[in-house]
């Protein structure tokens, strides 16, 4: 019956022509990921010259191709302080970017982050615990910083998202003051840790520096875990781009095509909170990266979670390659911490999207 | 002939509240039925139902002769596509990509689009006229175009049974027609039809059927003719005689056209 219509019905004229705007589209797509590439590596390789002994470019890419820390003080600073923090501000970045981008998805809505909706808090909690409490545990050759974490993480999103949905919906008005009063909690639960440990040890700097957000310079055993953290998140992500598309339909019409909508769902928190918790354990709670970027990605690409997930995370990783970079060298010697920085770009930003999508939560 | 679509005394209730009581009818393969009702009588959640969004706390539901529990759910989408009332998109998504998710029943999480998919996606643009609104963004569309996109959105699935829920609701005088016109366009293609219809004076010269659902009574299905009776609307829908003095007689008049 459907075969004798599908052939009644001869392949459109119109078929030819979109195939053409298909591929133009897709040239589009891959022209901005080669662009994307290309200033990345060039943003990690002028960044990594720039700050209180500036290295040339030339330096930085003989001391990278010679791969060896034999070239005198300035090739230390490269491979012992340098690189490490280009890197993890990198891989934050990205991980940031990617979280807010699975988080819109998974509320339908472009004012989820990691940060507005608390899961960065939930990690840093949860990183925090591990600190103190648990700092002998490891799992999988993951140290108790990096589970808890995870743990933290998603406790948090589930929550949120247990206490914002009505009826299969996730109105702007209950997903900002979940994650609000989500994240004020557990912010303050973070800053009761520093209190408890009366000694003011190294421990609870790291903890005061995670709450606002400071890339430390990280060890390259740390860099290499979360590392692999973000690669498995990444990877896990990819078969989900195209659920997210059908997800941002609905959930009742994902459900009436077939997609199995609370196993997705959790699929998605996982994959957010893994990247959440690597990125929380590299630079603490920095806040906004995750709306800024996905949401400068769609209006260059359109919503299409395919090609919107590795955009943003190249993308996120230029971002805060270059914020932390300014950050660090903007009041040298001193050092403005980079949520600092993110929070002065992305509050206001954050703001005009909440006036833009007002008339969703008038009621 | 199996039936394409059949329930069997079925019931279902949302927590404490009935809903549906022991509903039984059939549509037959190339039907063009309108489901008509009082407001609150299920006929949302029996549409539901018979996409497989919902399953029932008694009785059975069949596609083509197979119950609809014993079916996958990917399996079922692909006989079955339900056009919702209500559709919200947050980002801007065109046209287009809207109506590709409609082939998420034929497709695993890491297959990419394929000819047969394209092709359907194409055909579904043009049986709904929406291949000129392609490029378009969804969110900008008036009532009436995102009306036959969403229509495309549930032809694309290449279902056997598309089921509309309220497809003419919020448009104006014209572009009821239009839609109609779409829907017998589509009836003509092949698609067996099931549309829960608030308009009963739109009824007549498109629909082939009508099932109605009235409280505490047997479902009942007939022609328009036979169910469009001021007796029987009178009843169902609890209006007192005479306060609506012209919409069985347009309908007379409207019926005497088409036959």
């Amino acid at each position: 019956m459907e075969t004798e219509i599908a052939e009644k019905i001869e392949p459109p004229a119109s078929l030819r022509a979109d195939r053409r705007i298909g591929f133009s589209d897709r040239a589009l797509f891959i022209l901005i990921m080669l662009a994307l590439f290309v200033t990345l590596a060039v943003v990690l390789v002028f960044s990594a010259g720039m700050g209180a002994t500036r290295i040339g470019v030339r330096e930085v890419l003989g001391s990278l191709l010679h791969g060896h820390r034999s070239q005198g003080t300035d090739s230390v600073i490269l491979f012992d302080i340098r690189l490490p923090r280009v890197l993890a501000s990198a891989l934050v970045g990205a991980a940031l970017s990617v979280a807010g981008l699975l988080f819109q998805g998974l509320f339908r809505n472009p004012m989820a982050d990691p940060y507005v909706i608390g899961s960065s808090g939930g990690a840093a909690l949860g990183a925090g615990i591990g600190l103190f409490l648990l700092p002998s545990f490891s799992f999988l050759g993951f140290g108790a910083t990096a589970s808890m974490a995870f743990i933290g993480s998603v406790a948090t999103i589930a929550l949120v998202y247990w206490l914002a949905r009505i009826g299969g919906r996730v109105p702007v008005v209950t997903l900002l003051l979940a994650g609000f009063a989500v994240s004020t909690m557990l912010s303050y639960s973070t800053y009761f840790l520093v209190v408890l440990d009366d000694n003011f040890g190294l421990r609870t700097r790291v903890l005061a520096s995670w709450l606002t957000g400071v890339i430390a310079v990280p060890r390259w055993s740390q860099l290499e875990v979360t590392a692999l953290m973000i690669g498995c998140g990444l990877i896990f992500c990819f078969p989900l781009a195209r659920r997210l598309n059908t997800l941002a339909l609905g959930e009742d019409y994902a459900r009436q095509v077939g997609v199995q909508v609370e196993r997705t769902h959790l699929a998605i928190i996982l994959a957010g909170s893994l990247v959440t918790a690597a990125a929380v354990s590299l630079g603490g709670v920095i806040s906004f990266v995750g709306l800024i970027v996905p949401h400068m990605a769609r209006l260059v690409l359109g919503p299409d979670h395919v090609r919107l997930l590795p955009v943003t995370a190249i993308a996120g990783a230029i971002f805060l390659v270059l914020a932390d970079t300014l950050a660090r060298t903007v009041l040298a010697p001193s050092e403005i911490p980079v949520g600092l920085l993110t929070a002065f770009i992305g509050g206001p930003f954050f703001l005009y999207l909440l006036r833009r999508t007002r008339r969703e939560y008038a009621l | 002939m199996t039936p394409l679509l059949q329930f069997v005394d079925v019931s279902f209730s949302y927590q404490q509240r009935r809903v549906l009581q022991a509903v039984s009818f059939c549509v037959e393969q190339g039907e063009c039925g309108a489901l008509i009702g009082p407001n609150g009588i299920g006929k949302t959640t029996l549409l539901r139902l018979a996409a497989g969004v919902l399953g029932c706390s008694r009785g059975t539901v069949s596609l083509a002769g197979r119950g609809l529990h014993t079916l996958g759910r990917r399996e079922a989408a692909r006989l079955v596509a339900l056009v919702p009332q209500r559709f919200e998109v947050p980002f801007d998504f065109t046209v287009e990509q809207i109506v590709e998710q409609g082939r998420t029943p034929y497709l695993g999480l890491f297959a990419g689009f394929k000819r047969p998919d394209r092709h359907a996606v194409e055909r579904a643009l043009g049986l709904a006229d929406v291949t000129s609104l392609r490029n378009r963004i969804f969110n900008e569309l008036s009532g009436g175009e995102r009306q036959r996109v969403k229509i495309a959105l549930g032809l694309a699935q290449e279902p056997r049974l598309l089921l509309l829920d309220e497809p003419t609701q919020n448009l104006d005088l014209g572009r009821q027609l239009e839609l109609l016109d779409s829907i017998r366009a589509l009836n003509d293609e092949g698609v067996t039809i099931l549309a829960a219809m608030h308009d009963l004076q739109l009824i007549p010269g498109t629909f082939s059927s009508v099932l109605l659902l009235e409280p505490d009574q047997e479902a009942r299905k007939g022609s328009p003719h036979d169910i469009l009776r001021p007796d029987i609307l009178e009843r169902a829908f609890d209006c007192p005689p005479r306060r609506h003095p012209k919409l069985v007689s347009e309908n007379q008049v409207a019926l005497e056209k088409t036959s």
